[in-house]
């Protein structure tokens, strides 16, 4: 039986000339886990929406053909009885979460549709996705990684047969994301759900999904086993889908001729070791860093702070933390969720007060400055671009901070930093209408305003698609000889390895481990304990030879040639 | 001297940021749950309040009045209220009175005075703590619920804790919208005192202007929240019956309930006893 089946369906927002959906017919078999991709705006989202009845009932517009979820035509059922077979997690999923406690979340979708058992099914939902002996914390309280899993548990708590997600793990550090994926393939084999993911990572398609569906321009391109549709390498990134980076390096090596053409190419690591195994490192001649030296930048000594928490003892976050970073460093901060990323940069720039413990910026202390010289010392760019937006439009946002401070010819630099991050056409916009690699971009054009000797930013790749993470990493690579010393809190290890010079890896507080990205990966232990991961091909390199340490697919083809 | 003045202003500034107005907030809503007030059934309480809330305004008899307001401030101290709404509240209650008795005294009044003034300030003080008992003792859900029974729309009470909901994510972005002002804004000198003056002006205008962002970030998340609410049913529940038969069945009268009525009962007796011996 199909979950889905979809028969000529074309829909069009109310307002828009053209159809963002176009004649799609399609089948969806039972107990699929089937991920959908494609370009932005090829109304992959849209569709979702047209399958748990929002469209045509909630969101109007005009809609032909039919649309059957589990043998439902959504034009007769109303979004009630709908939602009860399709559940939805949505991207921005905390905005869905309505009640102030776990269990109160979970449950409440089955408390409004009366059913008297809907705590039960709320624990019940609980307990699949992993969040069993939380029931009584408040929401604002559960990290990331467990709010999404709330949101799905307030989906699965109605015992949908289909579950749908919306970027899933955009925002989650590898760990949980790798969570959230063994929570859905569980549901998927023992639940017998039925999921589609709107997913952007390949990795975790390949190693997770059992079908593929490409759209482009509001259609169906098609839809194809795992194994089948990644190989389809030059169709993938013409729709800006990147495959697997061991697909993509044996897709190199394919064209370079050391790969037969007609072998499929590999999807995972354990398949590359097999397609790789005739291959033979190279061994290079690596430059040596650049000794480490100049004058200090920031200096964190000794530091300890605790946050006043809601109940009982005050949470610590730091005790008695040392840091030092040099002139001229561009230091990746890297850890699991809460480790301490945010607040450290909090304290660099002074918006908090250590408890114990000096930060100094270029040997002086934080708190004999005054703010009016400590902004343009050091500029800190926020993970939520929404919140640096305190104008009704770009140009004002950029020129605020030298307007008020009157820098000479700030409207000339206005229009230059403009110019530079491709935003003097959307200059009378406001940030928040933009899409978010626009808004991206924006909130680093305000960072740097000022000229800061020191540059912080948090999570600047965080909860954008993979063309618009490349190209915001293309902008951050091209800022590297305007500002002298740059700080990124994040959970990108591609950004870490293609930006870093020196990463340092916090957990609870502490630093565990501080050093160049040789040093840090190849120690496994810190794998095992903090989470990170580093990217696939580099774990495909040490796979094949552990003397390897390839960072891109350009440096693992250049690694690896015919025995 | 001069370091100890600055430290102590340093001290009352750290008190008064937006961080620890989160904290005291949150500490209201929901950090006092475990507490014997929070246990009670919210209709009980309702009641109690109606009788605490109203009575005393028609009463003038100082034994009664001086008996209630031991009580509540009994409750108040059982209820475990947070520092800054017992702060608000003594800063009300001054404002309220005890001013009035500071003026008296400036104008040639004398101890006379203190008689019908300790009446106002009785029945204020007993009212408030009252109300300080009843909504800041009570988890915003319980309140609803209790609400709810007494017949208000299912919609207020969604808003109440809808709004303790997003109350901490809101304070957040704010606080961060604030910080954003901060980081790049450029205050004036606050050296000299018209310099402070200006730098309080600064401030003043700096938090009216957050807000602006603040509503636009809110309303572009709302879009999601609205669809989401289609889908968990929101709108089915609200004409739905045995929804809130459903919800309201959580709620049992147990015997702290009966305790507690009992206990103010005896006490309001036996003020009433001693204002008639008297």
């Amino acid at each position: 039986m199909n979950a889905v089946e979809i028969g000529g369906l074309t829909y069009t927002y109310p307002g828009v000339p053209q159809p963002t959906l176009r004649d799609i017919s399609l089948q969806i078999p039972k107990g699929d886990f089937l991920a959908v991709v494609g370009n932005n705006g090829c109304g992959k989202s849209t569709l979702c929406k047209a399958l748990n009845g929002l469209i045509p009932h909630f969101i109007t517009g005009t809609m032909e053909g039919s649309v059957r979820v589990c043998g439902l035509n959504t034009l007769e059922y109303d979004v009630g009885v709908l939602a009860q077979k399709v559940g939805y997690v949505y991207q921005d999923f905390e905005n869905q979460i309505v009640r102030p406690t776990v269990l109160d979340d979970a449950s409440y979708s089955c408390l409004n549709y009366a059913f008297p058992d809907y705590l039960e099914r709320g624990r019940a939902a609980l307990k699949q996705c992993g969040l069993e002996g939380r029931e009584e914390e408040y929401v604002w309280q559960l990290s990331g990684g467990q709010t999404h899993l709330l949101a799905l548990a307030g989906a699965v708590s109605l015992r949908p047969d289909i579950l749908i997600l919306d970027e899933p793990i955009a925002q989650l550090d590898p760990m949980h994301a790798d969570r959230i994926y063994a929570v859905l393939r569980d549901l998927n084999e023992n639940h017998g759900k039925t999921i589609l993911v709107i997913e952007h990572h390949t990795e975790y398609i390949a190693d997770f999904c059992k079908h593929v569906m490409l759209m482009k321009d509001g259609q169906v391109r098609w839809i194809l086993p795992t194994e089948n549709a990644l190989q389809r390498v030059e169709e993938l990134e013409e729709c800006n889908i990147f495959p697997p980076q061991v697909t993509q390096a044996a897709y190199g090596l394919r064209k370079g001729g050391i790969l037969p053409a007609n072998v499929p190419l590999p999807t995972t690591v354990a398949d590359g070791e097999k397609a790789f195994a005739g291959l033979r490192y190279i061994p290079r001649e690596k430059p040596a860093p650049a000794a480490p030296g100049g004058e200090s930048a920031v200096s964190v000594q000794n530091v300890s702070l605790s946050y006043r928490s809601v109940k009982g003892e005050p949470h610590t976050v730091f005790d008695g933390l040392d840091l030092d970073i040099r002139k001229g460093e561009k230091v990746a901060l890297i850890g699991s969720n809460g480790a301490g990323k945010s607040t450290l940069m909090k304290l660099m720039v002074g918006l908090l007060k250590p408890n114990a413990g000096t930060v100094s910026l270029f040997g002086e202390a934080i708190g004999d400055k005054k703010a009016e010289d400590l902004s343009r010392q050091i500029s800190l760019v926020y993970q939520n671009p929404e919140e640096m937006f305190i104008k009704d439009s770009i140009r004002a946002d950029i020129a605020y901070a030298m307007e008020v401070r009157k820098v000479p010819e700030w409207e000339k630099r206005t229009a230059e930093l403009l110019e530079r991050f491709r935003l003097t056409e959307l200059a009378d916009r406001d940030g928040r209408l933009m899409s978010g690699g626009q808004m991206r971009r924006a909130s680093l054009a305000i960072g740097i305003a000022l000229n800061p000797g020191i540059l912080l930013l948090d999570e600047p790749t965080a909860n954008l698609d993979i063309a618009t993470r490349r190209e915001i990493m293309a902008v951050l690579s091209d800022m590297k000889d305007i500002i002298q010393t740059a700080i990124i809190a994040t959970h990108d290890m591609q950004l870490v390895c293609q930006w870093a010079e020196r990463i340092i890896v916090l957990r609870g507080g502490r630093v565990v481990a501080d050093g160049p990205r040789d040093e840090i990966f190849a120690r496994a232990d810190l794998v095992e304990q903090v989470g990170i991961r580093p990217p696939e091909i580099f774990t495909m390199g040490q796979a094949l030879d552990r003397r390897a340490l390839c960072y891109t697919i350009d440096e693992f083809l250049s690694s690896f040639q015919e025995a | 001297m001069e370091k100890l003045t600055a430290k102590l202003s340093e001290s009352i500034l750290d008190k008064l940021s937006m961080d620890f107005l989160r904290n005291q907030v949150l500490k209201n809503a929901y950090g006092n749950d475990d507490t014997v007030i929070a246990g009670l059934d919210p209709r009980i309480l309702l009641a109690w309040y109606l009788f605490f809330g109203l009575v005393p305004w028609f009463v003038s008899d100082i034994p009664f009045l001086l008996g209630c307001f031991l009580l509540v401030m009994a409750t108040t101290l059982l209820a475990r209220v947070a520092g800054l709404v017992l702060f608000l509240f003594a800063l009300g209650v001054f404002s309220q009175t005890g001013y009035l008795f500071v003026v008296t005294l400036l104008f040639g009044g004398d101890a006379s005075a203190v008689a019908p003034l300790l009446i106002l300030t009785l029945k204020v003080a007993t009212i408030s703590l009252a109300s300080v008992t009843v909504f800041s003792g009570l988890d915003p859900d319980k309140l609803s619920n209790g609400l709810m029974w007494y017949g208000c729309p299912e919609r207020l009470s969604f808003s109440i804790s809808y709004a303790y909901r997003m109350l901490p994510m809101l304070m957040e972005e704010f606080q961060n919208v604030l910080l954003s002002y901060r980081l790049r804004g450029n205050p004036p000198a606050h050296e000299t005192f018209g310099g402070k003056v200006r730098y309080l002006i600064y401030q003043v205008k700096i938090i009216m202007q957050s807000f602006y962002p603040l509503m636009l970030n809110t309303a572009k998340r709302s879009r999601t929240t609205v669809e989401a609410l289609e889908l968990r049913g929101y709108r089915y529940a609200a004409v739905n019956k045995s929804v809130k038969k459903i919800k309201l069945a959580a709620l049992k009268v147990t015997y702290n309930d009966g305790l507690f009525l009992a206990i103010s009962f005896l006490v309001v007796a036996v003020a009433v006893l001693i204002s008639t011996l008297l």
